[in-house]
């Protein structure tokens, strides 16, 4: 039987090459995208799942009202928590980012970056496999360094690094440790100190939030106990001891000062695709963005499929007799429908494998493009496969054979049936469909476009392109805001320079620090703060609305003016907000100006209320300052930032490397996952458009080429090709219609969804739903019509002998 | 080996009912070759498609082997239609896709006939049909006469209880026709049971008894008497 259903399934393929080809493509083209989001899809569901812990690991993380949502805390909660209650396990509390930093050992310097520190107690929670030491003693004192293998292969070459001294951040430590990175993982440091204790040490009993807190619960099941307690213990010690200190009851307090912070627990299991601030330095996978992908690659494959079965319905009007032979002669049903299935089966695996070699070959672009390291293998994948194979065999395949072996046998070997207007309306049912979608992929790759467009060129309220923002690292003993006046005096002095200033921020990085800015009764408002040098705002080309900006030439200004942007401004709820005094962080500020709105992180969020100081207002900032601004003049660029970087390598910093970006190109890194976006909408806009014409075309084909003796006919009869175009293109133009209007409804509501994403968007334009029929029909009639006149060219007498 | 009694089939529409056939009683025994004519539209042809399975009564009895086929669900039919009947069409009806071989091999995969013997099969009635050199070919590429022989080759693979001819030879010439016809001639000697339908009054005189037709009802019966040398062929 599989001979014979073979034989007559390469017969086919024989006879319609082009068809088959085509057919095979675009079902290969679906599977390979799906298998694109399949891997995209593994790859971010994979974190963490090494880890035996996973399950018992949690996050804490701390809800301010309002959405803001962060997963840094206090040095206090913790260690309450574990002296309080039974709950813990463990906890450990870590930064939650790398850094970059140079390591030296023998003099030489290797600069390396994932530097993260954490408690002893990080090695219980992310237990990696230990080439060298051991866990436990790892972290035996605070001088202590743990490596990857990587990064001791790269700081040793073929020495033994155990017991090694090496300098790093001004001090000395010992390698107690080597361990081999699981492959993915929410913390994969090339090095761990324990350098953040003795920062826990100096604040542990203040209510900063600064650290990332890991707690390992006994039981899953006392999650709800441990937040109870989480917020107990902020209330008892934050809330209760600030009232009292102010003199006020906690009614009074929490009036004037908000709801208390709630508490949240996020599972290590969830942590990787939670959408929000990250919790641990790995950061958290773009959850909105697989989900896109994955929405619209089963969409595409649902394209390809409805081709495949529209092709097998109006193939198999030309198999009619076929099949009504071979029931009269003993065929069952079952057979029947085991035949076409299995030649589906055929061809579904014709489009695997090609679809495997479409993914291997573009596995580098695609990897390139999502910044990752996707490869075609591993046994989940191919169980996926698997199931893919068989649910596109289920779909295209079982569909159009039971409607084929219902063919009426009788009606069939009468003849006629080939023209007969048997399963046209699902044919027609799936092509509105197509056009559907076709229209969905149109309106929203015009829309993204148009977002990220409007996002590029929108006013951001500051002028960085020619502001070299410079990291700037501390060195020991040395105090950073002297070194920065030292530094700027000799900047000024190169040549194409403009000016030098400096500011505790970076636009477009996620550098922020936040403090309550009282004025008055007002509630408080958590407000950014900004601290800087004079002359920053003007050199970053921020403009300010009223008042004016801070003055070296007032010895106040130094210490007590602070300037609001618009949306702190408007907090303080008064008339004119300039030469009120407020107090932020502590401190009594006179507001001396009001600062027009820009952009700071990306353009998803509003402009959050911010508040500029002088950095020497507060004692400690000085020390923690990172960032050096400079302005250069736009001729001769390259001369200049050679020259800053010879001056910087010889008298700034001879360890570090000069390491600058322009404020434009940092602040545009916060749009590029949209860029990428946009891009991505092109390319499956294409893909679809493809697959869709393709159907279109061959649906056209088939239905054209069986009204042949009826365009015969009606030829012998006199009528003439313009008549018979528009007879024979009329319906697709309708179905075009129908399809679009169908599709236009799930368009605006996708694209409404996804717009809210933005605090700066745009509103949905009528342009790219004309843009989206237009082209559509514009294509269904060139097609349509090429057929159309191209089967109006056939030889009369042929088909009016024929039968 | 047939027995119908009052058969009736009756086309309706929403304005109108046509009475394919009114209350057909007729016996074919076993061995018989009956042949039905008369003019298009007698029912001549409705009535060997239901004798076929193909299509249903209305109402009556139509018996095959003793056992009822009116009212049997489609499945049994199918069953039934495999195991006891083979058709000869005037348009061969053969699978223009697939080879002379394959064709004829069908009825037996379907059947479940294991591959060494449907192959010994498929062989040995080519033989006896004259078209073994032509397994290999497909349809188009054989005359009329030639894909009619595939066809009764076909019809007869299975070992049928009796074979239905609808007008076998109505698009062949009158050579090949009467090559065909001569065919039957032969299997009816070799023990066959064939009813026929067809036009043409020579094809019918090459059987035992013609039935008239008119209107859905028989008209009249005749038994044609006629002496044709045949040759009886001892291999099967």
């Amino acid at each position: 039987m599989l001979k014979n259903w073979t034989n007559i399934f390469i017969y086919h393929i024989r006879n319609n090459k082009f068809f088959t080809v085509l057919n095979i493509l675009g079902l290969s083209i679906g599977i390979a995208g799906l298998i694109f989001a399949i891997l995209y899809w593994n790859d971010e569901h994979a974190y963490d799942k090494w880890n035996p812990e996973k399950d018992k690991i949690y996050n804490v993380m701390n809800d301010f009202g309002g959405g803001n949502i962060w997963t840094t805390n206090s040095p206090i909660p913790g260690r309450m928590l574990k002296e309080t209650t039974s709950y813990l396990e463990q906890y450990c509390y870590y930064r939650p980012y790398y850094t970059k930093e140079t390591i030296q050992y023998n003099g030489k310097i290797e600069l390396v970056d994932k530097i993260f520190s954490a408690e002893r107690s990080f090695f219980s929670f992310f237990p990696f496999e230990f080439i060298q030491g051991n866990a436990k003693t790892a972290f035996s004192d605070r001088n202590s360094m743990v490596l990857s293998k990587e990064t001791a292969t790269r700081i040793f070459k073929n020495e033994n690094p155990i017991g090694k001294q090496v300098k790093y951040a001004d001090r000395i430590f010992v390698v107690r440790g080597v361990y081999k990175l699981p492959e993915k993982s929410s913390v994969m440091p090339a090095v761990v100190t324990p350098v953040v204790e003795e920062e826990l040490e100096k604040n542990k009993e203040n209510w900063g939030f600064n650290y990332g807190l890991m707690l390992k619960l006994k039981k899953q099941s006392d999650t709800t106990a441990v937040i109870q307690n989480l917020d107990k213990i902020f209330l008892e010690d934050n809330y209760k001891k600030q009232a009292k200190a102010e003199g006020l009851s906690l009614e009074q307090f929490i009036k004037q000062y908000g709801d208390p912070i709630k508490s949240r627990l996020l599972p290590l299991s969830r942590a990787r695709l939670f959408q929000g601030n990250y919790a641990f330095p790995e950061k958290n996978g773009n959850l909105q963005f697989l989900k896109i992908v994955m929405g619209l690659s089963i969409l595409i494959l649902i394209l390809s499929i409805v081709n495949y079965i529209n092709m097998a319905t109006a193939n198999a009007i030309k198999r009619a007799k076929e099949v009504g032979v071979r029931k009269i002669i003993g065929a069952s049903k079952s057979q029947i429908i085991a035949q076409f299935v299995f030649e589906t089966t055929l061809m579904t695996l014709f489009s695997v494998l090609l679809a495997m070699v479409i993914v291997e070959l573009s596995l580098p672009f695609y990897n390139s493009f999502l910044e990752k390291n996707l490869v075609l293998i591993g046994a989940q994948f191919y169980f996926q496969l698997i199931v893919v194979f068989f649910a596109v065999i289920l779909v295209s395949g079982v569909f159009p054979a039971v409607y084929i072996s219902n063919f009426e046998t009788l009606k069939v070997l009468k003849g006629n049936f080939s023209r007969s207007k048997n399963g046209v309306w699902i044919r027609n049912g799936m092509l509105v469909l197509q056009f559907s979608i076709a229209t969905l992929f149109i309106i929203g790759s015009f829309i993204v476009y148009k977002q990220v467009n409007f996002m590029m060129e929108k006013d951001l309220g500051f002028n960085g392109s020619q502001v070299m923002d410079i990291s700037f690292k501390p060195q020991k003993g040395k105090n950073q805001y002297e070194r920065y006046k030292a530094i700027k005096q000799e900047l000024l002095k190169i040549k194409g320079v403009e000016g030098v200033s400096a500011g505790m921020f970076s636009i477009g990085s996620n550098e922020n620090s936040w403090q309550g800015l009282h004025y008055k009764a007002n509630k408080e408002v958590i407000t950014q703060q900004l601290p800087m040098d004079f002359g920053q705002l003007n050199l970053l080309g921020i403009k300010i609305l009223k008042g004016r900006d801070l003055n070296p030439e007032l010895a106040t200004d130094s210490i007590s003016s602070a300037l609001l942007n618009e949306t702190a401004a408007k907090t303080l709820m008064v008339k004119d907000p300039v030469n009120q005094d407020i107090t932020f962080g502590g401190q009594k500020f006179k507001v001396v100006g009001i600062v027009k709105n820009f952009h700071y992180i990306g353009l998803e969020y509003n402009v959050a209320p911010m508040i500029f100081f002088h950095i020497k207002a507060f004692d400690w900032m000085t020390n923690d300052m990172r960032n050096i601004t400079v302005k250069i003049s736009p001729d001769q660029m390259p001369e200049t930032i050679a020259a800053i970087d010879k001056f910087w390598k010889s008298k700034v910093d001879q360890e570090y490397p000069f390491e600058y970006d322009f404020v434009d190109k940092n602040f545009a890194r916060t749009y590029k996952k949209y860029q990428d976006q946009r891009n991505l909408f092109a390319l499956l806009n294409v893909v679809v458009i493809l697959i869709a014409v393709f159907g279109l075309f061959a649906l056209a084909s088939f239905s054209m080429e069986r009204r042949l003796r009826e365009i015969a006919i009606r030829k012998t009869l006199g009528a003439e090709t313009n008549t018979l175009l528009k007879e024979l293109s009329k319906q697709y133009v309708v179905f075009c219609i129908i399809g679009f209007l169908i599709g236009i409804v799930p368009a605006y509501l996708l694209m409404q969804k996804w717009l809210e994403n933005f605090a700066s968007r745009i509103e949905i334009p009528i342009l790219p739903f004309l843009a989206a029929f237009v082209s559509l029909l514009f294509l269904t009639l060139t097609i349509v019509l090429a057929k159309a006149y191209q089967v109006t060219k056939v030889d009369v007498l042929r088909y009016l002998k024929y039968e | 080996m047939i027995t119908i009694t009052k058969l009736s089939k009756v086309f309706r529409t929403e304005e109108l009912e046509t009475k394919a056939l009114s209350e057909i009683s007729l016996t074919i025994n076993q061995g018989d070759f009956v042949s039905i004519m008369g003019p298009s539209g007698s029912g001549k042809s409705t009535l060997l498609n239901i004798v076929g399975l193909l299509d249903s009564a209305s109402s009556g009895s139509y018996k095959l082997l003793d056992q009822e086929m009116v009212g049997l669900k489609e499945k049994q039919k199918s069953q039934a239609r495999k195991e006891n009947i083979g058709f000869i069409f005037q348009n061969f009806n053969l699978i223009d896709e697939l080879s002379v071989f394959d064709n004829i091999e069908l009825p037996l995969i379907y059947s479940n006939v294991p591959s060494a013997e449907r192959k010994s099969r498929v062989n040995e009635m080519a033989k006896i049909l004259g078209i073994a050199h032509r397994l290999k070919h497909f349809p188009q590429q054989l005359s009329g006469g030639q894909q009619q022989r595939v066809a009764v080759a076909r019809a007869l693979i299975n070992n049928p209880k009796i074979i239905l001819a609808d007008e076998p030879t109505g698009n062949l010439d009158s050579r090949n026709g009467n090559e065909v016809m001569e065919l039957l001639t032969d299997l009816h000697a070799s023990g066959s049971t064939i009813l026929m339908v067809t036009h043409s009054d020579y094809d019918a005189s090459f059987s035992q008894k013609t039935i008239f037709m008119k209107d859905g009802a028989i008209l009249s019966e005749k038994v044609n008497h006629r002496n044709v040398d045949v040759l009886v062929n001892s291999n099967y």
